[in-house]
């Protein structure tokens, strides 16, 4: 009898430390698996992006709110990047533990949850017409709207992607400031070569090669949103691509190629280092190169502009690619959690102080249409001066489409087209019209 | 007696059988389940379309590319992996003292972190690396990461150097195994060296070699953190491995459904592919009558 139920208790023990070990180490409370409401206090989780100056902003502004609504707790932490930050608010909804809200949303992502109707439109949340007015931000979340006419995701940074330049080598070719047309710089191209042969390049980046979704945002998207005036390329689920526009940026890269201005190989650091004179920077760049590469300053050895354009287009009204990340609150919160999820947003955005807060910890400039008029954040723009180009060409950044299948299309744009003109493997009017091709059939 | 036994026995064996319900039986139920449906995990409804998922990926060129690449990797991997490990194996077994410690030298890179020696190959290969600078100096300018057939290398090399450690170790204790008096009687006989590895070790090894064979071509089925790290599947396709493509369908294009159907695929191309290598093995081992 003894040995019998010795064998039960064994089995029944391994079972359960089986069990246990498939536990997340989540405590699942409330209807969300995430917060709840107990003895009058609502609690909302809060996912920020994982990078330690975000969680720490959002944590200091959970706490300054909680002192000021008692009713109402805040939990901040970063999401888990393991393997990506989307496969992990991915599975969380899956097991039912997603948070109330979190930050670090694309476009494109937001997409994808909006389509399994993962988030709430925050468009039909009471506070939210507020929530933009009083951030003065109306200009900037308008192309934020989804096809359905709703908006899913509140921008919180909107970098206007902007390229950098080597002034330095700029100055030894003869040049004061980065050319801004496509025949100026394939001329300075054959300036370079002939200067330094294979120890330069106009554009040194292995990502030209690579077909990963997300890295088109960062070469075509910046050529093809200044070619184009700012076209959406993809609306809804139609292509609305401009051929003349397109084709023009892959006879720019072309040419590129043509003069072997263009390395897509892998080098450490090649724009810092000066094997490449022209590279795209986000603001956040800013804050690696003070503490890896002091020697690079602003208007002294590097200097930024907007996309270059076609020859015959006017300069000044180059658009660019706006790497942007919002805010989501999702379904499967309670109607308590979400008043109280845009309660807390609506009381950050409420003082531009927050944002210049946001601005100076972060180098990401805030979603807004008065970054270079209100006061609040002249301080900041005049201590970094690298950031105003930014600041000034928020309102000129197109953001991301808005379809669910991003990834694969933004891949099809690499692997038919970009990529291979980039190797010199097609034609740019052959890329395009496979890509169109191939982008028409994936969108059905 | 019997009746009591049989109780232990089941008793003994069900943390086993307990586990490979939980942790195999369910997932593979689950996993067939999601292939049949075109559910991302997070919709609240789904629909169940058959096999329609199975047929996609079958049309598509990127599992194609998945399903040629392992065998890729395979004639890459498998024979130097095979070679170094033998060579490996053959010297530390030859060695008068210390085999031990020389044995977790080479252990060592496969406890090794992929993503850190595939970090510290990017830097190799580099183009501004001295190892690229220097080969540029004598005329050869090679693109080692954006080329097919040197991406697969590449990472055909990494695993090679990663596993050649451990099966050396498994071929070391086959090496051990044998009998000395064989080798004291071929002595007598006077054979050659050459003629006491090929006739007298590697017959004798066959079993470990068996095992360390059927484990590396295992491997090349589930490579994933070289190729991610290193090529992302590219360049074109050329590195995409099955791990890669189900990475992609799950993680990044958030279609739980397909990338269910490709990971079947994906175990059925693997058992199918196994049992063959198995069958081959056996009758090679047969043939020259080693078994």
């Amino acid at each position: 009898m003894i040995k019998k139920s010795l064998g039960v208790l064994l089995t029944a023990a391994l079972a359960t430390t089986m069990l246990s070990a498939c536990s997340t180490g989540q405590s699942s409370t409330g209807n969300s698996g995430s917060g709840g409401s107990s003895g009058g206090v609502t609690t909302i989780e809060f996912w920020a992006a994982p990078n330690p100056t975000q969680q720490a902003y959002w944590q200091e502004m959970a706490k300054a709110y909680e002192s000021e609504h008692s009713n109402v707790k805040i939990n901040v932490s970063a999401i888990k990047e393991s393997p990506t930050s989307e496969a992990s608010i991915q599975s969380a909804i899956a097991a039912k533990s997603a948070p109330t809200m979190s930050e670090n949303i694309n476009r494109g992502f937001g997409a994808q949850l909006a389509d399994s109707k993962a988030l709430v439109p925050l468009d039909t949340l009471d506070g939210f017409q507020d929530i933009i007015k009083e951030r003065n931000m109306s200009s900037t979340i308008e192309p934020w709207k989804f096809a359905d006419g709703h908006q899913y995701v509140l921008p919180i940074y909107s970098n206007a992607m902007l390229f950098g330049w080597r002034l330095d080598v700029l100055k030894e070719l003869g040049y004061n400031e980065p050319p801004q047309t496509y025949s100026e710089i394939v001329e300075l191209t054959k300036k370079l070569k002939d200067k330094y042969g294979d120890k330069k390049y106009l554009w040194a980046k292995a990502d030209l090669a690579d077909p990963t979704a997300w890295k088109r945002w960062f070469d075509f998207y910046m050529l093809y949103d200044a070619a184009s005036g700012g076209n959406k390329f993809i609306e809804g689920s139609q292509f609305t691509g401009d051929q003349k526009a397109g084709e023009e940026v892959l006879t720019f890269v072309d040419n590129l190629r043509k003069e072997s201005g263009l390395l897509a190989r892998q080098v450490t650091d090649p724009f810092e280092n000066g094997v490449g004179v022209f590279t795209d920077v986000g603001p956040w760049t800013f804050t690696t190169w003070k503490e890896k590469y002091p020697n690079l300053k602003y208007g002294e050895n590097f200097t930024l502009s907007m996309p270059p354009v076609p020859d015959g287009m006017d300069p000044k009204d180059s658009k660019t690619f706006a790497d942007t990340k919002g805010l989501v609150v999702y379904a499967s919160a309670t109607k308590e959690q979400q008043a109280a999820a845009i309660d807390f947003i609506k009381w950050v955005y409420a003082d531009a102080a927050n944002d210049a807060k946001w601005f100076e910890q972060t180098n990401l400039p805030p979603a807004r249409d008065d970054l270079t008029t209100n006061d609040s954040f002249k301080a900041i723009l005049d201590k970094q001066p690298e950031l105003k180009p930014y600041a000034e060409n928020v309102p000129n950044a197109v953001p991301p489409m808005d379809n669910a299948k991003y990834n694969d299309l933004q891949t099809i744009i690499g692997t038919e087209a970009f990529n291979k003109v980039v190797k010199g493997e097609i034609s740019p009017a052959d890329g395009w019209a496979n890509m169109k091709k191939a982008i028409e059939s994936a969108l059905q | 007696m019997d009746q009591r036994n049989n109780k232990m026995g089941w008793l003994f064996t069900s943390p086993y059988l307990i586990y490979s319900l939980i942790f195999f039986f369910g997932p593979l139920i689950w996993s067939f389940f999601l292939s049949v449906t075109d559910w991302n995990l997070i919709a609240p409804t789904f629909n169940i379309i058959g096999f329609e998922n199975f047929m996609d990926a079958l049309k598509s060129p990127s599992v194609h590319s998945a399903f040629w690449v392992t065998y890729k990797f395979m004639l890459i991997f498998v024979p130097i992996v095979t070679v170094l490990a033998i060579a490996v194996a053959v010297l530390v077994h030859g060695l008068p003292r210390f085999k031990s410690l020389f044995l977790i030298g080479f252990f060592l890179p496969y406890l090794s972190s992929g993503v850190v020696s595939s970090l510290i190959v990017k830097g190799l290969l580099s183009y501004t690396s001295p190892l690229n600078v220097f080969l540029r100096k004598i005329g050869l300018d090679i693109d080692w990461l954006g080329t097919p057939l040197s991406a697969l290398f590449i990472v055909g090399l990494i695993l090679a150097w990663k596993f050649t450690g451990y099966y050396a170790l498994i071929l070391t204790s086959g090496l051990a195994s044998i009998d000395k008096e064989v080798y004291e009687a071929a002595a007598i006989d006077g054979v050659t060296e050459r003629q006491r590895f090929w006739r007298i070790t590697l017959p004798l090894l066959y079993p470990s070699l068996y095992t360390t064979l059927i484990l590396a071509f295992g491997v090349t089925f589930g490579i994933f953190t070289e190729v991610y790290q290193l090529t992302g599947g590219g360049p074109n396709n050329a590195t995409n491995t099955w791990q890669m493509e189900i990475f992609k369908q799950a993680f990044t294009n958030l279609q739980a459904g397909y990338a269910s159907a490709v990971a079947l695929l994906a175990s059925v191309a693997t058992f199918i592919s196994i049992f063959i290598i198995r069958k081959l093995l056996e009758i090679w081992g047969k043939r020259n009558g080693w078994v």
